[in-house]
């Protein structure tokens, strides 16, 4: 499979779109995570919604895949 | 099924005298949640039973045993008849006995430790043959025991001492890998020694474990090494002594543990009522179909001296909630649990998370191998930890609609078995436009549910205003887009205006902050696409396993082995990827977009006095 350019770019711009919005996500669960953490230590059952609330930002990558989805069809046909 | 059983606020009075009694009656009924009584002007809370602090306390004394003894909890079905005086006696008897062995394993281990000490001095000094007892203080003579640093400074030790003194004797051996040397030198050249000693790089050693010896090292060490078996002997003798301890009492020692956590219970129940110097006041919440047969038992065990009052509850009280959902539906109240309780009057969503949780999970996880695997690892779960019964049931039956989404997808551990309906790997777009579909079904769901909750709770008006008005934004969302992408032939005014309404609608709803969420609403639902994705992701990692197994097989011979390795290794992990991310996943669809529509919560869980702990 010989990639030009510009196939090269799409795929490049498809990544950046889930990676960049991975990053995101993973900046925003850390501090949510911490926090949720340090809420554990003090009340135990509280392990249920501190996950549920770290997952939240996760949402963030989705929006990433719809973009990179859109290129690849948009720009790669 | 969607609202709680139905409970009644119960009040009951009566006099001291037969509070014993009715405390009996209640702990036998298992109904009553009690309303702790915090103390008040009017009344302070009740005092214990004098039993209580015995009770405590051999209580305590039984929880030691039981820790000590390493006795494992579990059922046990031992016929119980004896009184708490019996239940002390015994407990001080096993409580000696085991002191009695603890304290026999303490000497034996304090006596070994020091044969240890001594075994090892014993064997440096093995080849040294100089008996033990010349180890001794002398008034003309001065020894030294230690180790040279290598055999240079050995030899320039035994240099440096011919020149400085006659009178001297040096033994040597090996000992660690290192020279070991004993000197016998006169007193005299005592100092001059230690200086050569100490510029040669040696380093001296005290024996103060074998001061007390005669004879030999060699002997010696025999000797301790029999004395040492012996020891051992008897340190494993007495560990079985303890276990036969525990084989012995754990029956009693368990039964008797729940006995008294009971009889515990009872004696401290008075500190939650509220009492006077004559006269006692329970609060608590009974449910209603329990109501009357319970208050009947309760006057009987009240001799007529009692009075119960009982009523409907209030609107602003804070009512325990127990769950009513028909049976196959239950396991699935974990998830209320580790959320938060449906408040009273909402609508209990159980019966929703079970119809809908296992479709995302199955949805995700999707392949039939993955779905075999998971309802066997899980049913042999289940029967490992029982107390995770109810997650595990859960899982179960989202193993079960995996294994259905499987055929759908058509794929057996990765592979595509037979031309699917759709293919999770080909017909992505598909399955995301699907998976937003069952996004727009499932928020609806939601705002439904809210609808109706809003109704019960604030009326017509504002239930339209606050949810309604969201599926109308919704509906004037989808007639604008169609219209002017030409897809219907309607004017864009007509969409326009339902979204117009709906704003103010939820203006006069939610406030401005209806307003700012507006576009959460679509992010909520876009949130769906995980469906697809997690599910793409699972498939092409076990597409990579299968290919790069593949190359394997195809190298022949010993790489068939390699191959077989990287399918089980890689399946094993993906399936474990896969159980985290679709649980997970599903999970959060339903705490965060689902719940998010409708639910209160922070009701307290319905935990009637009598019930233990779980």
């Amino acid at each position: 499979m010989a990639a030009d350019l510009g196939t090269g770019l799409i795929a490049l711009a498809a990544g950046a779109a889930v990676g960049l919005s991975a990053v995101a996500a993973a900046l925003a669960e850390k501090e949510i995570g911490v926090a949720a953490v340090g809420a554990m230590a003090e009340k135990e059952e509280l392990f249920g919604k501190g996950l549920i609330l770290t997952v939240i930002p996760e949402t963030l990558i989705l929006f990433g895949i719809l973009g990179a989805v859109l290129i690849l069809r948009l720009a790669g046909g | 099924m969607l609202s709680p059983y139905e409970m009644s606020s119960v009040i009951i009075t009566g006099s001291k005298s037969v509070q014993q009694e009715v405390i009996e009656e209640l702990h036998r009924l298992k109904v009553i949640h009690i309303i702790e009584h915090s103390k008040s002007e009017l009344a302070d809370i009740g005092a214990p039973f004098e039993s209580a602090i015995k009770l405590s306390e051999i209580l305590v004394k039984i929880r030691a045993l039981i820790s000590s003894l390493g006795i494992k909890k579990e059922e046990n079905k031992f016929e119980f008849k004896a009184g708490l005086l019996e239940i002390g006696q015994s407990t001080v008897k096993i409580s000696s006995e085991l002191n009695k062995h603890l304290e026999e394993l303490k000497n034996i281990e304090v006596q070994l430790s020091r044969y240890y000490l001594a075994r090892q001095e014993l064997e440096t000094l093995k080849e040294i043959d100089v008996p033990l007892e010349y180890f001794a203080p002398y008034r003309s003579l001065s020894y030294f025991t230690g180790y040279a640093k290598n055999e240079q400074s050995l030899s320039n030790i035994k240099s440096g001492l011919s020149a400085a003194t006659k009178n001297f004797m040096l033994l040597e051996s090996i000992a660690k890998k290192k020279p070991f040397i004993v000197l016998f030198v006169d007193s005299k050249a005592k100092d001059n020694a230690d200086m050569i000693l100490k510029s040669n790089g040696f380093s001296g050693i005290n024996f103060a474990n074998i001061s007390n010896l005669k004879g030999s090292a060699a002997q010696n060490l025999k000797k301790i090494e029999e004395d040492i078996k012996r020891l051992q002997k008897s340190k494993e003798e007495t560990n079985r002594k303890i276990e036969l301890t525990a084989q012995q009492n754990k029956d009693f020692l368990l039964a008797a543990e729940s006995f008294l956590a009971e009889q515990l219970e009872k004696a401290e129940a008075p500190l939650k009522f509220a009492s006077t110097r004559s006269s006692f006041l329970v609060k608590g919440w009974i449910p209603t179909n329990n109501l009357h047969s319970s208050i009947e038992k309760l006057n009987k065990a009240g001799k007529g001296n009692i009075y119960i009052q009982f009523e409907p509850p209030k609107k602003k009280d804070k009512v325990p909630v127990k769950l009513k959902n028909p049976k196959i539906a239950k396991p699935f109240e974990f998830f209320m649990d580790m959320y938060s309780m449906p408040s009273y009057r909402e609508i209990d969503p159980t019966f929703f998370v079970f119809l809908t949780f296992p479709i995302f999970f199955g949805m995700m996880l999707g392949d039939i191998g993955y779905g075999l695997v998971s309802l066997a690892v899980f049913w042999l779960l289940k029967r490992k930890m029982p107390k995770a019964r109810n997650l595990l049931n859960v899982l179960m039956v989202a193993s079960f609609v995996t294994i259905f989404f499987g055929f759908f997808f058509g794929e057996f551990f990765g592979l595509e078995i037979y031309h699917p309906v759709v293919s999770r790997e080909h017909d992505m777009f598909t399955l995301m436009f699907i998976a937003v579909g069952i996004g727009v079904i499932h928020v609806n769901i939601g705002l439904i549910i809210g609808f109706v909750n809003e109704l019960k709770s604030h009326g017509l008006i504002h239930a339209v205003y606050a949810k309604a008005s969201w599926i109308i934004l919704e509906i004037g969302l989808a007639l604008l887009a169609l219209s002017v992408l030409e897809k219907i032939l309607i004017t864009p005014w007509i969409g326009a205006a339902f979204l117009g309404a709906s704003i103010l609608m939820l203006l006069k709803g939610e406030g401005f902050r209806g307003i700012i969420e507006i576009p959460s609403i679509f992010a909520n639902i876009v949130s769906y696409v995980r469906l697809a994705a997690i599910g793409l992701t699972s498939v092409i990692l076990a597409l990579i396993i299968n290919e790069s197994a593949a190359e394997f097989f195809h190298k022949g011979g010993f790489f068939i082995l390699a191959g077989v390795l990287i399918l089980v290794v890689g399946h094993v992990m993906n399936i474990l990827i896969g159980w985290l991310g679709s649980f997970l996943h599903s999970l959060r669809l339903h705490y965060v977009e689902f719940f998010s529509k409708f639910y209160t919560g922070g009701a307290k869980k319905y935990h009637p006095f009598g019930i233990k702990d779980y």
